[in-house]
């Protein structure tokens, strides 16, 4: 192995050592938890199935769920028509 | 391998309108470039539609670590694929992710721009580190971790501005919040960075080709 070759795999070394270090601090801080939970923990959100204030909210409403899935492929249907040779 | 896992209704649909418009007209941008540029090459084609496929499906696996985390391959889609079909690439897994129920369609918008900032550096990283290493291995997996780290800024950057709705933290603890979020991510960054450098390693010994041609 070269000289620049070498480099390049400490330089990586180095990187991932550092940010698993602070990665495991982090979970240290926080604790084990699912993804979802985590981000709400992050903003301040009740975590799972707790109510939240208010707002505007698509979560649990299949019928607007379909709705905008409807829309979005009846839009790229018409994309497709007119804009459809890349 | 940030992708911003809130509900919908966590952004004022203001927000959502912002960040929705930003991202089509960056993807109304890369589809006019390349339909103006010459015929695309079909070798690029091919790899855009296995990327597209292997992150869509990366996208819905759980690894148990953590807690419970998800790989994106975006640092691949873009060292292999480019920002402009990058881009491409990003949208249609974005919107295929949040049809199966995996993200809110109101956080598209902001996911497609998080993930559209990982494809970005990671192209640029990738090129630059050629210049500085030679190991496809060490280009590969630190042009991950720079695009990854780039991604949790942006996401973080995104949630600051937009804030979040029925909630009533301080910008201090808000970004507390998120820069502990984003370490975690990190650390995930870090298997994602192997596996793209594993990757790239063995498409450059069976495929060179498809690593050369680092022009669109």
């Amino acid at each position: 192995m070269n000289l620049k070759e070498n480099s390049g795999l400490i330089i990586f070394g180095v990187l991932a050592i550092v940010v698993v270090l602070a990665a495991f601090i982090a979970l240290e801080t926080t604790g084990t938890m699912g993804i979802e939970d985590r981000y709400n923990q992050a903003v301040g959100l009740p975590a799972g199935d707790e109510e939240k204030e208010g707002g505007f909210s698509l979560e649990g409403n299949p019928l607007m769920y379909i709705g905008i899935l409807v829309v979005l492929v009846a839009l790229s249907l018409v994309f497709h028509r007119y804009l459809g040779k890349v | 391998m940030a992708h911003i896992h809130l509900e919908d209704g966590s952004f004022t649909v203001f927000w959502v309108l912002v960040w929705w418009v930003i991202a089509v007209l960056l993807i109304g941008i890369a589809l006019y470039l390349l339909r103006s540029s010459k015929k695309p090459d079909p070798k690029k084609i091919t790899i855009a539609a296995f990327v597209t496929t292997a992150a869509f499906a990366i996208f819905q696996v759980q690894v148990p670590i953590f807690g419970g985390v998800h790989l994106n391959l975006t640092p691949l889609i873009g060292i292999l694929a480019g920002p402009l079909l990058g881009s491409l690439i990003i949208f249609v897994v974005n919107i295929l992710s949040a049809a199966i129920g995996h993200g809110g369609w109101g956080l598209v918008g902001a996911n497609i721009l998080v993930n559209l900032s990982e494809v970005f550096v990671a192209w640029i990283a990738f090129r630059m580190m050629k210049k500085f290493v030679s190991s496809r291995f060490s280009q590969a997996g630190i042009a991950a971790i720079a695009a990854l780290l780039v991604g949790n800024l942006v996401m973080m950057g995104i949630i600051l501005v937009s804030g979040i709705q029925g909630v009533h933290q301080t910008p201090g603890e808000l970004l507390t919040g998120l820069s502990l979020l984003a370490a975690v991510n990190m650390g995930v960054a870090v298997i994602e960075a192997f596996i793209t450098g594993f990757i790239i390693v063995y498409i450059g010994k069976i495929r060179p080709d498809l690593l050369e041609g680092g022009k669109e």
